[in-house]
């Protein structure tokens, strides 16, 4: 494989984590989080300082996911407080303050960002297929919370807390679990993030990142883990493979985002499986 | 002189904030929907103030042009993208409207140009002095058209028909249409004077920096939002008052906290610390 | 509409259709070319810095032209491969994994800001390519290796001209700060701190605004109490004209220097009158006689609509360094460009004669100073010292 083949399947690797732990949070349990830029980036932090310091890659790997996920933790009791529309904005505000903080403190690298991150010693493959591995892990993990009692759980409350709470559900407790696992995951990513880049500054983990993150789980269908791992790969080849989104972006994804949401609110998934039913009753 | 020239700085931008912030209170107090897509409406209301003055070489004619476009278009928001997704949870068409935000801000820039647009008059130039204090004419002029616009709705709202039926259709939907006032005239009358006040607050904004460049809407969209949850949801003497205060604080506050946050990390910061700890807001008007 | 026409169960349409594209793409990368020289170019084409980017493609590709028309380098055309990478390190990672392996490019010029240089120079050094930074200012980038290197002035040495022409050319002594906080302003700053006192020069007060303000109101006031002979600040000409619109409107008369990336016509235009009388420093000179800058000028405004500004005349000089390396080379080898690079003696660029690289690639060349009369850059002075302001060395 060409160093650009391993780099852009290193990539979408990486975004599929991102997306799939986004949709656990987002998708299952149904609180809207326009922030998850700022858990990959904790991650992707807490990494290259570990690396920077110890050089140790299982460390730094820890380290990411225990970072990501005790800020979305800490994000998470936010959403305890405040209905779903207010949630993301807070999630939107997390995403500010994350990279406002982070430009300003020079242990963090201030503006110029942590670079001279030590190798992982696998080499780009090496660090390629870590990724990949990490990324199907993550689906099987998806997957295996949506079919047991806690994806159940995790519905009920994002689909109606009252009914919820009648089951004996503990809506509280399941959204900070929610958000613990998801962020934990793009904590994880962030550490994938920087074995790749080896170079990491705060801009990478902005806003809009955050924004095209969302319009892969939404284009994807929420809630549906196939559906958003889809989206994850081909939003990620799409800018690849056609020269005029790569130069219109935004537009692109803005304009997907918005269509997808207006015409086919359940995303490729309700789509295909709206064409599947189709199918079988010809 | 110091603090008096900060206090004017806080002014002139709180009066801004407000002209921008009253639409996007006004929409969600009416819809309960979070429309972020307001800052992309502040943009193009940017646009075309400066693109029609510039053509025209008449200030006033762009800012005639912009009140007539952008509530054509905030009409169009409405009534193409909500007005679908309002049986859905709130979330939804708050993705929306992000999503909207995020391809008019690439359209502005590919249409427009990266580089920005400047106004040719030099109105954007002239200065008073009183007393070792210096006023932009545009400062004057924010302070004025905020004062000229928040007395008339006032008055709109208490004195004439519609703007009563419009107040009741907000505070009690199901009991003003049964007096007869037409809910969905009252929505698009909502969104056309939010994206008209919007338009103004961007021409302004464009003659205060004279620039306007695409990302334009973005910084105030974000502060837009913490002002009103600041003020209350939904209420205008709200959202006036914490647009003043967020004014002030920045102005005041930036040279101290600028050195550990960034700027407008700050306004998002106080968004978060008080819906965590009041989300009705100073005011209490709606709960979050 | 989608629901009717795909009915793959099993395969998303949307992903065979990416696939699809990938593969059509490799195949037609991998087509025989005909003998061209390469030459990588990387540029934020779309995104916050996307002013930049479209001024270095431009300037690039004119400067291809230029040296096309006039016969080509060693009988051979160049052509330029240009990719957007948005001025964001993953991108200027993938992007340059993409010049090596899908183009087999073995020469790059650098046209993005400082985040894409700094992620790109290791890929590139890995893999043995020349890489010229037109305007990327991380030090990092030339301790990559050494197959990097610049051709802007780093941003210390930057301050630290700027120093000596307050300190000294000017004679003002008593400065108020205003940095902008990002690496680019905060490594200029911190150059001219450094040296200030060299040169008699006592700060009143450092005040920092990030890239996205346009309302100072604030620093206006401080710097107005602050009450300093000349004021400093780092900055683009989008936050430089606002800014020094509103110091003047605040009825601040001092002089005013901003740096380098003030340099542009959009910044008179801003600013309006008030852009009178503010020194740039590193701005490149547009008087000079030369015809080839003459004949840039107005080809270039053709082109683009607008004046060129630093960045296009510098990835223009960039472009054409190449090329001369090429031709001075013999080869478009890289190991032997980077030779005949390394060794560059007085290379006239737009912006004047370039003396040559230290031994870690940087620009050993005088620092030209405008000033604005009547609406136009004129110049103001030379900051011929290279000791008061000499770039580090390996």
């Amino acid at each position: 494989m060409s160093a650009y083949e391993i780099s852009i399947v290193s990539v979408i690797g990486i975004n599929v984590i991102l997306a799939v732990s986004l949709n656990m949070i987002s998708g299952f349990c149904g609180q809207i989080s326009l922030g998850h830029g700022a858990f990959f980036g904790a991650g992707a932090y807490a990494t290259a300082l570990t690396m920077v310091g110890v050089g140790s890659v299982p460390l730094a790997i820890c380290a990411a996911i225990v970072t990501g996920s005790l800020l979305g933790i800490v994000v998470g009791f936010a959403s305890l407080r405040v209905r779903t529309d207010f949630l993301a904005v807070t999630t939107i505000g997390v995403n500010f303050l994350f990279i406002g903080f982070v430009r300003k403190q020079a242990w963090l690298g201030g503006e110029m960002g942590i670079s001279n991150v030590p190798a992982t010693g696998l080499g780009a493959s090496g660090n390629m297929i870590m990724t990949l591995l990490f990324a199907c892990a993550t689906i099987g993990l998806s997957f295996y919370i949506s079919r047991s009692w806690m994806g159940f759980a995790f519905r009920a409350v994002g689909e109606d807390e009252g009914a919820a709470a009648t089951l004996g559900i503990n809506s509280g407790a399941y959204k900070l679990a929610a958000f613990g696992i998801g962020t934990a995951l793009a904590g994880l990513a962030g550490a994938m993030y920087t074995f790749f880049t080896q170079f990491i500054t705060a801009d990478a983990f902005d806003f809009i990142f955050s924004v095209m993150l969302m319009a892969m789980v939404v284009i994807g269908g929420i809630g549906s883990t196939w559906g958003v791992v889809v989206a994850a790969v081909g939003l990620t080849l799409l800018p690849e493979a056609i020269r005029f989104v790569n130069d219109y972006r935004l537009l692109v994804f803005g304009g997907l985002l918005v269509l997808v949401i207006r015409l086919a609110p359940g995303g490729l998934a309700a789509m295909t499986r709206g064409a599947l039913l189709r199918v079988r009753r010809i | 002189m110091y603090y008096i020239d900060l206090a004017v700085t806080g002014v002139s931008i709180g009066c801004m904030y407000a002209m921008m912030s009253v639409g996007l209170t006004l929409v969600y107090g009416l819809l309960r929907i979070l429309h972020v897509a307001h800052a992309a409406v502040f943009a193009l209301g940017a646009y075309v103030v400066v693109l029609v003055a510039n053509a025209t070489g008449s200030l006033a004619v762009g800012f005639l042009a912009a009140i007539i476009v952008t509530p054509l278009f905030g009409m169009a928001i409405y009534r193409l993208l909500y007005e679908p997704l309002l049986k859905y949870r709130p979330d939804v068409p708050m993705i929306a409207s992000v999503g909207l935000l995020v391809l008019m801000q690439d359209a502005f820039r590919i249409v427009f140009g990266e580089q920005g647009i400047t106004f040719r008059s030099t109105f954007a130039f002239t200065t008073y002095n009183f007393a070792g204090i210096t006023v932009s004419a545009v400062q004057i002029a924010i302070v004025v058209t905020a004062a000229a616009i928040f007395a008339g709705l006032h008055l709109f709202t208490t004195r004439t028909r519609i703007g009563v039926g419009w107040r009741a259709t907000v505070s009690k939907p199901q009991i003003a249409a049964s007096f007869g006032i037409d809910p969905i005239k009252v929505r698009y009358l909502n969104f056309a004077i939010g994206s008209a006040l919007a338009a103004v607050a961007g021409g302004l904004v464009a003659l205060l920096n004279n620039l306007v460049d695409p990302g334009i809407g973005f910084v105030v969209s974000y502060k837009a939002l913490a002002i009103i949850v600041l003020g209350g949801l939904g209420s205008v003497r709200g959202t006036l008052v914490a647009s003043l205060v967020l004014g002030l604080v920045e102005a005041y506050g930036t040279i101290f906290i600028g050195a550990w946050l960034d700027r407008d990390a700050i306004a998002f910061l106080a968004l978060i610390v008080l819906l965590m700890v009041r989300p009705q807001g100073f005011t209490g008007a709606r709960t979050a | 509409m989608l629901k009717r026409s795909f009915h793959a169960p099993t395969l998303s349409a949307k992903v065979v259709l990416g696939l699809a594209s990938v593969v059509l793409l490799g195949a037609a990368t991998m087509m025989p070319a005909r003998a061209d020289i390469k030459i990588g170019f990387q540029a934020p084409l779309t995104g916050p810095s996307a002013t930049d980017g479209k001024s270095a493609q431009i300037a690039g590709q004119m400067a291809v032209e230029d040296i096309n028309s006039a016969g080509g380098v060693l009988g051979q055309k160049l052509e330029l491969v240009i990719y957007d990478d948005q001025a964001k390190s993953d991108q200027a990672i993938f992007t340059a994994n993409k010049l090596i392996g899908e183009d087999g490019v073995k020469l790059v010029v650098n046209g993005s800001y400082s985040a894409s240089g700094r992620a790109a120079a290791p890929i590139f050094q890995k893999a043995g390519v020349v890489m010229i930074s037109a305007y990327g200012v991380h030090p990092d980038i030339t301790r990559a290796g050494d197959f990097m290197f610049r051709l802007v002035h780093l941003g210390p040495p930057q301050g630290a001209a700027t120093a000596l022409y307050i300190g000294k050319t000017l004679g003002l002594k008593k400065v108020s700060t205003i940095t902008m906080d990002n690496d680019y302003g905060q490594a200029t700053m911190d150059g001219f701190l450094e040296a200030a006192s060299k040169y008699g020069i006592e700060v009143l007060s450092k005040y920092s605004y990030s890239l996205k303000d346009r309302q100072f109101g604030s620093i206006v006031a401080s710097v107005k109490r602050d009450n300093p002979d000349a004021i400093y600040a780092t900055g683009y000409f989008f936050t430089g004209g606002p800014l020094v619109a509103q110091l003047r409107a605040a009825g601040i008369t001092v002089p005013i220097i901003g740096s380098q990336a003030f340099d542009s016509e959009k910044f008179v235009e801003i600013a309006g009158p008030a852009a009178e009388g503010t020194y740039i420093v590193d701005s490149f000179d547009r008087d000079r006689k030369d015809e080839a800058l003459q004949k840039f000028f107005t080809e270039f405004k053709k082109r683009a609509g607008y004046a060129p500004e630093g960045v296009a005349a510098i990835t223009y000089s960039a472009v054409m360094l190449m090329a001369d390396g090429i031709k001075r080379a013999n080869s478009d080898d890289p190991a032997k460009v980077r030779d005949a690079l390394a060794a560059t003696k007085d290379f006239p660029t737009l912006e004047g004669s370039l003396n040559g690289f230290n031994s870690l690639h940087e620009i050993l060349m005088p620092i030209s100073v405008n000033v604005i009369k009547d609406g136009q850059f004129k110049p103001a002075g030379e900051i011929t010292d290279l000791s008061a302001f000499a770039p580090p060395e390996k």
